[in-house]
C-alpha cells in the first residue's frame, strides 16, 4: 500500500517537470525507477520501453509497464493516472483563460509562438528518440524512408510498421 | 460544433489504437485531414499550447479538443477512450513478453516497429513545419530549438524559456 503511494507521488512529480512529453525525460524516468526506487531492472525497463513504442497508444505507456513491472495491475493503472492528471489539470484551465482572451493580436501571438515552439520540440523530439533506439545504419534509413514515404505517398502508415516489423524480423534492424 | 462524449470516446479509442510509435502522427491524420475537426493551424496552435504544460502532450490534446467539442464530459471521454484500449493492449503483449520475449526475432520486429515509429514523429513534424513557412522568420525559433535539445543537450523546460521571448516576438508581428 505504501509502495502503491510512493508510486503515485514520485510518477505525478514526475510528470509536473516532463515538459516536451514523457519522451522527453527518458533518462529521468530511468534513474526514478531502476537506481532510486528500483521499481524495474535496467534490461527490462529498455524491453518495455520497445514494446511501449511498438504498441499502439502513447508513448507514455513504457510508464504503464513499469507500474505493472512493480504492482500488477493496480500499479499499471495508478502509475498511468499519476503520469496524466497533474498536465490535464493544467491544461484544462489553461485552454479556458486563453479562449476567453478577448484581444485578438495577443491571442493569435500565443497560439503562433506556441505552434512554433511545438514543431521544434516535435522535430527535436524525433532526433533524440532516434538516437536512442536506432542501433544501426539500417535502422537510421528505415527512419529516413519512414519520412519520406509519409510526405510523399498517401498509403496508411500501417504498410510502414509491417515492412519494420518484418526487416527486423530478419535480422536486418 | 458540439460532439456527444460517446462520438469523442470511440475517436479518440481509434487514434490511442492506431498510434504506433506514438499517437501524434495519428491525431494529426484523423482529426485535421479526415474529420477536419481543426485546420491544419488551429492543430498547430492547439499542440503548441499543449507543449507549454509538462506531461504527456497527447493527453493534454485529448483534454483541449475534447474540452472545445464537449466540455468536460468529453475531456474526460477523450482521455478514457485514448488511454483504456491501448492500455489493455500493452499489458497483454507484457504477458506475451514474458513469455516469448527472450527470442532474437521478437526483439528484432521491436527494433524494426520503433526505427519505423520515429520516422512517423519526425514526419509529422515536417508536415507541421509546412505550416510555418507563411511567416518565415519564424523558422529561426525552429532552427533553434532543435538544435538547442539536440546537439547541445538542453532540458526542454531550458529551450521554452530561452526560445519563448524571440518566438512571442515574431508572433506578435505575424499576428498582425
Amino acid at each position: 500500500m505504501i509502495g502503491l503511494l510512493g508510486l503515485f507521488i514520485k510518477l505525478s512529480l514526475f510528470s509536473l517537470i516532463a515538459f516536451g512529453g514523457v519522451n522527453a525525460l527518458l533518462p529521468t524516468l530511468y534513474d526514478i525507477s531502476v537506481n532510486q526506487e528500483k521499481w524495474i531492472d535496467a534490461d527490462t525497463f529498455i524491453h518495455y520501453f520497445a514494446i511501449a513504442q511498438a504498441a499502439p497508444g502513447p508513448n507514455l505507456l513504457t510508464v504503464t509497464l513499469i507500474g505493472w513491472n512493480a504492482f500488477g495491475l493496480a500499479g499499471a493503472l495508478l502509475a498511468t493516472l499519476a503520469v496524466c492528471w497533474p498536465s490535464c489539470i493544467l491544461i484544462f484551465y489553461l485552454q479556458r483563460v486563453l479562449a476567453n482572451l478577448q484581444h485578438i493580436r495577443w491571442k493569435k501571438t500565443i497560439e503562433y509562438s506556441a505552434g512554433a515552439l511545438a514543431v521544434g520540440l516535435v522535430l527535436a523530439s524525433a532526433w533524440q528518440i532516434a538516437e536512442r533506439i536506432n542501433g544501426n545504419a539500417m535502422a537510421y534509413a528505415l527512419t529516413v524512408f519512414s519520412i519520406v514515404f509519409v510526405l510523399v505517398s498517401r498509403k496508411h502508415p500501417l504498410y510502414l510498421i509491417g515492412l519494420g516489423a518484418l526487416l527486423g524480423l530478419l535480422g536486418f534492424v | 460544433m458540439q460532439h456527444s462524449p460517446g462520438h469523442l470516446f470511440i475517436t479518440f479509442t481509434f487514434i490511442g489504437l492506431s498510434g504506433f510509435g506514438g499517437v501524434l502522427p495519428w491525431a494529426r491524420r484523423t482529426l485535421v485531414e479526415q474529420k477536419k475537426w481543426l485546420s491544419a493551424q488551429e492543430f498547430n496552435a492547439l499542440l503548441g499550447v499543449c507543449q507549454l504544460v509538462p506531461g504527456p502532450n497527447i493527453v493534454n490534446l485529448a483534454v483541449c479538443v475534447g474540452q472545445r467539442f464537449g466540455g468536460l464530459r468529453g475531456a474526460i471521454a477523450a482521455v478514457a477512450g485514448l488511454m483504456l484500449a491501448p492500455m489493455t493492449v500493452v499489458i497483454l503483449l507484457a504477458l506475451l513478453y514474458d513469455h516469448y520475449g527472450q527470442f532474437e526475432q521478437v526483439q528484432g520486429m521491436l527494433r524494426g516497429i520503433s526505427a519505423v515509429g520515429v520516422g512517423l514523429i519526425a514526419a509529422t513534424g515536417f508536415k507541421m513545419l509546412k505550416e510555418e513557412l507563411s511567416y518565415l522568420p519564424m523558422l529561426i525559433v525552429i532552427a533553434i530549438s532543435i538544435v538547442m535539445a539536440t546537439v547541445f543537450h538542453f532540458a526542454l523546460g531550458w529551450v521554452v524559456t530561452i526560445t519563448l521571448p524571440l518566438a512571442l516576438l515574431f508572433a506578435w508581428n505575424k499576428a498582425k
